[in-house]
């Protein structure tokens, strides 16, 4: 059994000496990135032509389900849905259902909110353009109970309008009027999201997910109980390279390639030393 | 001890050296870490922000403490961790406070404007707040069996609501799902046209996805399956088992480490961008 006292001497040199590399790849990337030319994910582009597709004064219900650990990936995504949501004129509804990402939640709606006046010149206000229900907890409850009577379970908004006569919430009494629902989870919700919502009320879904989440959504995008996804910070530079508004994501794509092809030369390197020992090894047997 | 006691004294003198030019260089990076922060974030500056300087200067702190663990377990990362645990904690209860204890159930009960409101609430709360402070019990060895009942009725409830809707979400419209291509290759439509170039486009591609994906079902499952001896027939299955499983893993830990690694340039970009101001090119 390996254990770190029998490991090699040099093995925590060259654990470092790596760690220096990946450093080094991500910190040269942010200030020379050559332009990159990628094309969006089919995943990405059908949850972009879905937003497209709505009409002003629709409802695109947003769930937040990450937290601050998670913001690299999923706050880029968050970002850019709602400034598409500003920029058709869709009326968003924010909402969380865990206590520690009401924050970046906030942070999230209040920069798309200054956004939308200084990219497309609109003066967007709370109650009549957007909602931010804020947090109430029990997931699979609060599905449910919004599945029958969204009001009835946010009473008031996270600034304490009542939502009852809201104008952003005309015409919505439950998650069935919403027109698409999407989940941005670094937790294990979207199957919560779809078993006890978007199945239940019959409305379209999507997710934008954490890469690590990603390889697990494709069962659920091949049955259309997803109609489509965004996976990490490459489907969160998707979504901005469709939206045509850059962000953090086009931004951390240099730096992707970048440690990508490190790990491969990496990857490489090892195996030609293993399988150059093993030669030699062999060779010196034979002699 | 060892039988060298003079090999042992060189060993401890050498650990103490090295912890001595630790503890030194440890010095060195505070020192430039709060001159190149007072540089860059000045809190103290006429114009700047005070709150948002140090809040920037705390997070870059504690962003450098917590990948001080590649290098190696020291005191300041045990202190970030326990920092992240304790605030995570805090932050939790207060919103849960401020956000639903308090206007859901503190507020109606205790400061009702009326009696007919206060027995409004109470006719509303009493039942799911008592079922709540029953949960509690499970602090108390000997009256532990008292939050049974909460945790029955959520049990109870929690099953009869999950069972008919995880079936339909997950097995039954997954098994349509699975079986629509193979269903549609031989039906009407696809017999009008077998083996033309639409057949092979529209319908080739789902079916052979839906075969290889049942036939990858079936295998894995055979090799976690240990009640039939894995010889000859058995054995190839359950090689193309292991086969599907590595395919599997292979993706999940090629979309892990690009999830690691876009956690690394999200802090990447906040130290350059946001702490060390450095304008994005």
């Amino acid at each position: 059994m390996t254990t770190n006292q029998n490991r090699p001497r040099h093995y925590e040199l060259v654990r470092r000496i790596i760690y220096v590399f990946i450093a080094l790849a991500v910190i040269v990337s942010y200030f020379y990135h050559p332009k990159q030319d990628f094309s969006p994910w089919i995943e990405v582009r059908k949850v972009y032509d879905k937003v497209e597709s709505l009409s002003p004064g629709d409802h695109l219900f947003i769930s937040i389900d990450y937290d601050p650990s998670s913001e690299a990936e999923l706050y880029p995504m968050c970002l850019s849905l709602l400034r598409h949501c500003f920029k058709k004129g869709v009326i968003p509804i924010v909402m969380t259902p865990w206590p520690t990402s009401v924050g970046i939640a906030k942070k999230g709606c209040d920069e798309a909110v200054d956004d939308a006046n200084s990219m497309f010149g609109k003066k967007v206000v709370s109650g009549k353009d957007y909602v931010f229900l804020g947090f109430r907890p029990g997931v699979q409850n609060l599905i449910l109970k919004m599945g029958d009577n969204l009001k009835g379970a946010f009473d008031k908004d996270y600034y304490g309008q009542s939502t009852q006569g809201m104008e952003a919430l005309a015409g919505v009494s439950s998650l069935r009027d919403i027109k698409l629902l999407v989940d941005l989870a670094a937790m294990g919700t979207v199957e919560l999201w779809i078993a006890y919502g978007t199945d239940r009320a019959g409305i379209p879904m999507a997710t934008g997910t954490t890469a690590v989440m990603t390889p697990d959504l494709y069962p659920f995008y091949q049955s259309n109980q997803l109609i489509g996804f965004l996976g990490g910070l490459r489907g969160a530079a998707d979504y901005e390279k469709l939206l045509k508004i850059p962000g953090r994501g086009e931004r951390g794509m240099p730096a992707q390639s970048a440690t990508h092809v490190l790990i491969l030369l990496l990857i490489l390197g090892a195996n030609i030393r293993m399988f150059a020992g093993r030669f030699l090894r062999k060779k010196e047997g034979l002699s | 001890m060892s039988d060298h006691p003079q090999a042992d004294e060189i060993q401890a003198g050498a650990t103490k050296r090295r912890q001595a030019i630790e503890m030194g260089a440890l010095a060195l990076l505070v020192v430039v870490f709060l001159t190149v922060s007072l540089i860059r974030q000045n809190p103290f500056a006429k114009d700047a922000d005070p709150a948002k300087a140090i809040g920037l200067i705390v997070a870059a702190g504690l962003t450098l403490i917590m990948y001080s663990f590649l290098y190696r377990d020291n005191p300041l990362f045990k202190i970030g961790e326990n920092l992240y645990v304790g605030v995570s904690l805090g932050y939790t209860v207060v919103i849960t406070w401020r956000e639903f204890l308090r206007p859901l159930v503190y507020q109606p009960l205790f400061e009702a404007p009326t009696a007919a409101a206060f027995n409004n609430s109470l006719l509303h709360l009493a039942v799911p707040v008592i079922l709540g402070i029953l949960l509690l019990a499970r602090i108390s060895r000997k009256h532990g069996w008292i939050s049974r009942y909460s945790y029955a009725l959520m049990i109870g409830w929690g099953a009869g609501v999950a069972i008919p809707l995880v079936t339909n979400s997950y097995i039954l419209q997954q098994l349509t799902a699975a079986v629509k291509p193979l269903q549609e290759a031989i039906g009407p439509q696809a017999a009008a046209e077998p083996f033309s170039q639409a057949w092979f486009a529209g319908t080739a591609g789902p079916v052979l996805g839906a075969l290889v994906a049942m036939i990858g079902t079936v295998a894995v499952l055979f090799y976690f399956f240990f009640s039939v001896e894995h010889k000859r027939f058995g054995s190839a299955v359950s090689k193309l088992g292991i086969w599907f499983l590595m395919v599997s893993f292979g993706a999940s830990f090629g979309f892990t480490i690009m999830g690691r690694l876009s956690l690394l340039i999200g802090r990447v970009n906040f130290l350059l961008n946001e702490w060390l101001n450095i304008p994005v090119k």
